[in-house]
């Protein structure tokens, strides 16, 4: 059985954003990182551009093995993890020895939901979350003519631009009455939308798909897709499988509290696995995005090194950005997508001729969120605005007038 | 071991000269210089002979002595041998280095061609300057002629750097009766004074070298563990080495008067004390005189002697009280003046001496020879008479100042 | 050691918002217009500006944050360097960034960020304000950063010394062949000759009396080029030691022109005896021995000027120093490193002391600054063959009240003795610009 200080599962951004903060601090202690994955680390952010041919598989790397050399770490990759045994120190995988622990950090990220639907399990269909995937659906896509996107989150719509470019034909459905529900309003979606169906998208929001025959999905109107390539894209959860009897508390996944402590004291949980305090909504919740997946990795990595320096983790806040066609969309934070809360005022702008619209929202003259379809701003300061609750009142004019340039102007003071 | 086999040079030099002469056949390494009455035609020979290519040193033109002497303990701790000579208010003047040299325990050799001190302002002869620095830790040896005034010099390198010693030494000679009058003198080979000295060894014990790093004279004392116990270790080190020095200062004289044919007394020299009834104590130059004084009363049936202090610090107590044991009064005389009672500081150590060994007798101050005042024969014969008065219990043991009516 | 890199530093006070910078950046990096422009320079709404551009972080979360590994640090430049090929455009670099300094463009099609155009950033160059500087003070770092560190850690110098700070930095470029002078002061009462038989040094080091260090030294250097050895003499002195009562021994041996490297260490007073006045004490000054009450109001007279006096000495090489300005201080050293092999070589720190000053711990080396750019610490190096030369501007100081207003030690002062201090580094500029004019036109080199 090997042993290992601290062991790390999982080869994407939480996990090397801990190993990184690990060798921060302690230069000698050993460290592991297992992954099921038979690749280099690389992000699952980056499989569109695998499919669409945009990004080389070979050239997606977040790391090579001479940086695991450098950094002497162990990188295992092949090896699942099927199995931890809390009171030993003990972590069993598939297709590798047992390995002993001090510190251990979950990092394994999610997979698709494959939902319940009438037929599925008969067809072959594709998701679209691992390079394998990704490697899959692009072959897939140069033979097919007619696809269909169950989901129209962000992995269906990214997939789904892909699928137009290689020239198919595409439905997509949607539950929901838009596209990219929790990050857009209905407006801003509408824009996304349109740019779809300009590419000639059907798009089938607010239906549900009821049955899945052979080469077409049939939805609740009773209409029918054709398809010659289905991907099912109807949203991730966390990846817990082998947390069975190791009493490491979960939710909808694994919680942790402010430093990605699970409730057994040493063992870690980050990224999309992780079930971590919200920043501005009560309880927690499963980010599942990029740089959340980053931040905790980072606060993991550093608790599991005691490192003096870790800050807790101030909570999530709701980010992304998403480009289609060219064009940019951005949402930070809370109040932009759904419900406007109480006490919130929204500011809405739209440009039609640019194809542009800009949403605020701000409580207290502090900025809740924000949501900008093709306008400049910059997400990493808006984010910072809301996490350090920069009070805007003596600014707020300009900055509902020009959030770009005072959003700056602020960071920069705040910088010096 | 080198002996003087060729005749010896003869050369006729002032004894500031002969201090140069000596003090450059020990090859000092940095030599550094100042001058002032009545030191200056010292350092200007040394300064000549080593533009003259004859003495191989570095010459350092202070603009002080404070910076003389500071220089050379500079040099002294990276391990050089070192030399510089003063007078009175240079040495006041370089009082704050002189008083760390010893504490430092660098065995550097300071010439003190003896003045008296401001004020009344004056330039001439008298021991003044050397006394006033008599407690600070310095081995000082006092001559009485100019071939003494070589010899010591070079003996003094020999005793500031025995292991044994590491303290540094004054050879201190008369301003004006020594330090330019003029006698024979005999200049030993370089090669017998290179066997006699011996290779260096300077900094054995502390240096400043980036080959052997270490801090000299951090912080030490107070009235924290180890502060107390330290410094008194150091004080305690400094009085048994000037203790061993006694012992060291006489075997290196044996060994010089071996080596040259020219023996000196080490501490004390005992002249015509056999059989004497009183004792005169003299120091330096004018020890002549009172030979003379005391050959004439001998000469005419008075059982007189003398004893001349060479080694002043540290003070041979043991030596003094030996000569002095059969005698019946004593007369110190000293060029100086020691201000705490009204007498002159040999005076005060011999008496101290004679009470301590439980040798109680009359004994009496006497001071002559301030700022370059004659002590002639015939001051020294009234001397002695005053002491044969002693001896039958006539006259009083107040201080006598010799050149009072002169 | 890792590695520092150099950087972009913005002085806002000095930007006017004239936009060279935008417009040279933008022609470096053959945009069309400003919003090509990688430095953005932005009003603040109260007449300054602000400034958004590529920090180029150590912990980029730029980086972090891409998926595709086109964002990478750059192991040699520091520049966070970004691979078009890579690129996919998803824009989560630009959620990493707090600070505006990789953004999307859409005229341009792709994020763009600064990239210090290789080391030569086209829009300091550009900046006519002083506004942007391109800081290769890093280069220190990187040169010295792995040279051993001559004195103990734990050295206790009050809190906010620069003193210890000078003297660690010094001594690691020195290195260990010297012999260091730590006449009474600050500098041994922080622990470096040690106590009780402890050291605080890895060199050889001593306590020369306050008086005599310059002669001390004079004669180690002597005895050691005797040797045929080249070890170097530092004196880390206070102005005390300096200024006052050592002023003899270190005048005497520049006259004499020993190879030494003399570095008085200037905090205007004897702060390690309790912040009594010394000659280098300024006017108007609170010493506890030239205090304040009805009848007095701190120092009566001007501070000597030792640097202009060593100066007149023809010394081999004179230098004024202050710590806000360490590549100055830096290529001093290096200077006076050299020129003290064969002659005398003085460097005049100006020292400021948040004890005996009366400022906050965390201030020193912005009080410095404030000395620089008053002009009341005018930094200038000075040799026989080169003249005298500042080696900052002096054009546009600050007022002195920038100064005098950031230090207790002033608090009192009536308008009359700022006044005062205002004429006087007035007229010391005026004097050291004659110099300048005056020497600094000979040929550096013959
Ligand atoms: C197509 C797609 C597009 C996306 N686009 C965006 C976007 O635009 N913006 C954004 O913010 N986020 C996006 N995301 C989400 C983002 O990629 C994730 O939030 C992020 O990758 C989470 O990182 P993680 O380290 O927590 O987990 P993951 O990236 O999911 O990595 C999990 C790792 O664990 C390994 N693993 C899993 N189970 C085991 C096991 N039992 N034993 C051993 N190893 C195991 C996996 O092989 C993998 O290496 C996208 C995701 C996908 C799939």
């Amino acid at each position: 059985m090997g042993e290992t200080n601290y062991l790390v599962v999982g080869s994407s951004h939480a996990a090397l954003e801990a190993v990184h903060a690990i060798r921060m601090i302690d230069a000698k202690g050993s460290v592991a990182l297992v992954t099921r994955d038979a690749h280099l680390p690389y992000s699952p952010t980056v499989l569109p551009y695998v499919v669409s041919g945009r990004s080389k598989p070979e050239r997606v790397a977040l790391r090579d093995e001479a940086y695991f050399k450098t950094m002497n770490v162990d990188f295992v990759r092949g090896a699942t993890l099927v199995g931890i045994d809390a009171k030993n120190r003990t972590a069993r995988f598939e297709g590798q020895p047992a390995r002993k622990f001090d510190k251990l950090l979950l990092a394994t990220g999610a997979q698709p939901i494959i939902p319940p639907i009438k037929g599925l399990d008969k067809v072959p269909f594709h998701v679209l979350r691992s390079l394998d995937d990704a490697l899959g659906l692009r072959k897939a896509m140069g033979q097919a003519k007619r696809a269909v996107v169950l989901g129209a989150g962000l992995i269906g719509m990214h997939a789904a631009e892909n699928l137009v470019e290689a020239g198919l034909a595409i439905g997509i459905v949607e539950m929901q009455g838009q596209v990219l529900p929790g990050y857009f309003d209905a407006k801003a979606s509408g824009l996304i939308e349109k740019a779809f169906a300009a590419h000639k998208v059907t798009l089938k929001l607010g239906r549900k798909a009821q049955e899945i025959k052979s080469g077409a999905v049939v939805l609740d109107d009773g209409s029918e897709l054709p398809f010659d390539l289905l991907l099912v894209s109807t949203g991730v959860k966390p990846e817990l499988g082998y947390l069975e009897g190791s009493g490491v508390a979960t939710e909808r996944g694994i919680l942790v509290d402010a430093r990605m402590n699970t409730n057994v004291e040493g063992i870690f949980a980050a990224g999309d696995v992780a079930q971590a305090k919200l920043f501005q909504a009560e309880g927690t919740g499963v980010a599942g995005i990029l740089p959340a997946a980053v931040e905790q990795g980072r606060i993991a990595g550093m608790a599991m090194a005691g490192d003096r320096a870790l800050k807790p983790y101030p909570g999530h806040v709701s980010l992304n950005t998403y480009t289609f066609f060219g064009q940019q969309a951005i949402s930070v934070g809370a109040g932009v997508a759904g419900p406007v809360p109480a006490g919130a005022e929204t500011i809405e702008r739209a440009d039609a001729a640019k194809n542009a619209y800009l949403r605020l929202a701000l409580k207290d003259n502090r900025l809740l969120g924000a949501v900008g379809i093709n306008v400049s701003l910059d997400p990493g300061i808006l984010w910072q605005l809301i996490l350090r609750k920069v009070d805007l009142a003596p600014v707020m004019d300009r900055f509902q007038a020009d959030p770009l340039a005072v959003g700056r102007v602020l960071m920069s003071r705040l910088w010096r | 071991m080198t002996v003087q086999t060729k005749p010896n040079k003869v050369i006729v030099c002032e004894g500031n000269e002969a201090a140069a002469r000596g003090v450059a056949l020990a090859r000092p390494d940095v030599v550094s210089v100042y001058p002032i009455t009545p030191q200056s035609s010292l350092v200007e020979a040394l300064s000549q002979m080593i533009a003259d290519g004859e003495l191989d040193a570095e010459l350092i033109n202070a603009e002080g002595e404070h910076s003389v002497l500071s220089s050379l303990q500079g040099a002294c701790l990276a391990g050089a041998r070192t030399y510089t000579a003063t007078s009175a208010q240079g040495l006041a003047f370089m009082f704050e280095p002189y008083i760390r040299a010893p504490g430092l325990r660098l065995p550097m050799v300071l010439g003190i061609v003896t003045r008296d001190v401001l004020s009344p302002q004056c330039v001439w002869g008298g021991h003044q300057d050397a006394m006033l620095v008599r407690e600070c830790g310095w081995i000082q040896m006092y001559c009485e002629t100019v071939q003494e005034i070589l010899d010591t010099n070079i003996m003094a390198y020999k005793v500031a750097e025995h292991p044994e010693v590491m303290l540094p030494v004054n050879v201190c000679h008369d301003g004006n009766y020594l330090s330019f009058g003029i006698a024979r003198c005999e200049l030993p080979e370089q090669g017998l004074v290179d066997d006699f000295l011996g290779p260096k060894s300077i900094n054995w014990h502390v240096a400043l070298d980036p080959e052997r790093p270490m801090a000299v004279d951090p912080l030490t004392g107070g009235s924290n563990n180890p502060g107390p116990a330290m410094f008194v270790r150091y004080r305690m080190g400094q009085t048994e080495s000037m203790g061993r020095a006694l012992r060291v200062i006489s075997e290196v004289h044996t060994d010089w008067g071996k080596r040259t044919g020219r023996h000196h007394a080490p501490l004390i020299e005992e002249y015509r004390m056999e059989g004497a009834q009183v004792a005169l104590v003299t120091i330096g130059s004018m020890t002549g005189a009172a030979k003379d004084a005391v050959d004439a009363a001998r000469d005419s049936g008075q059982a007189v002697g003398l004893v001349k202090v060479k080694t002043y610090r540290p003070f041979p107590a043991q030596a003094m009280t030996k000569a002095l044991a059969n005698v019946k009064a004593v007369g110190v005389v000293d060029r100086s003046v020691s201000f705490a009672w009204n007498g002159g500081p040999v005076y005060q150590d011999t008496l101290t001496a004679l009470a301590l060994a439980g040798q109680r007798l009359p004994i009496q101050s006497m001071i002559g020879g301030l700022a370059g005042a004659d002590i002639t024969q015939e001051h020294f014969e009234r001397a002695i008479a005053r002491v044969f008065g002693l001896a039958k219990g006539e006259g009083s043991t107040e201080t006598h100042w010799m050149n009072e009516k002169d | 050691m890792g590695k520092a890199f150099d950087s972009i530093v913005f002085h806002g006070k000095n930007c006017d918002g004239c936009g060279d910078c935008v417009t040279a950046c933008v022609k470096a990096k053959g945009g069309s217009d400003a919003l090509s422009s990688r430095i953005k320079i932005l009003p603040d709404g109260a007449g300054g500006f602000e400034l958004a551009l590529c920090r180029q972080c150590g912990e980029a979360k730029c980086v972090m944050n891409c998926p595709s590994g086109a964002l990478t640090k750059n192991g040699d430049s520091g520049v966070i360097d970004w691979a078009d090929d890579k690129c996919v455009n998803c824009l989560l670099c630009t959620v990493g960034c707090a600070y505006g300094g990789i953004t999307y463009e859409a005229q341009i099609g792709h994020v763009i960020k600064c990239d210090q155009c290789g080391g030569q950033p086209a829009c300091v160059a550009a900046c006519p304000h002083d506004a942007l500087a391109f800081s290769t003070i890093a280069g220190i770092y990187n040169s010295y950063g792995d040279k051993e560190d001559m004195f103990a850690p734990g050295l206790s110098a009050c809190q906010g010394c620069n003193s210890e700070l000078l003297i660690r930095h010094t001594m690691r470029r020195i290195g260990p062949n010297a012999v260091v002078a730590a006449p009474p002061g600050c500098i041994p009462g922080m622990g470096t000759v040690g106590y009780n038989g402890k050291t605080g040094a890895k060199v050889p080091i001593f306590h020369p009396l306050l008086t005599n260090t310059s002669s001390m030294l004079a004669g180690i250097r002597r005895y050691y080029e005797r040797q045929g050895r080249d070890v170097t003499v530092v004196a880390l002195a206070g102005d005390g030691g300096t200024v006052d009562v050592g002023f003899q021994a270190l005048s005497g041996a520049a006259e004499r022109g020993e190879h030494i490297l003399y570095i008085c260490v200037d905090n205007e007073g004897y702060m390690n005896t309790g912040m009594q006045s010394s000659g280098s004490t300024n006017y108007g000054s609170w010493t506890s021995t030239t205090p304040v009450g009805p009848s007095l109001k701190g120092k009566r007279s001007d501070g000597k000027n030792l640097p202009m006096v060593m100066m007149m000495h023809n010394c081999a090489y004179v230098a004024t120093a202050s710590l806000s300005h360490m590549e100055d201080y830096y290529a001093k050293l290096d200077q006076a490193l050299e020129t003290s092999k064969n002659g005398f070589a003085y460097v005049h720190v100006y020292a400021p002391c948040p004890s005996g000053w009366r400022f906050h711990s965390s201030k020193t080396i912005d009080i410095c600054r404030l000395g620089v750019e008053t002009n009341f610490i005018p930094l200038w190096e000075f040799t026989p063959k080169g003249g005298l030369r500042f080696t900052l501007p002096t054009e546009n100081p600050r007022p002195i009240t920038d100064y005098l207003k950031a230090i207790g030690k002033y608090r009192h002062l009536e308008p009359a003795q700022i006044e005062h201090i205002q004429h006087l580094a007035d007229e010391r500029l005026s004097l050291l610009s004659k110099f300048v004019r005056d020497t600094g036109a000979r040929p550096a080199a013959e």
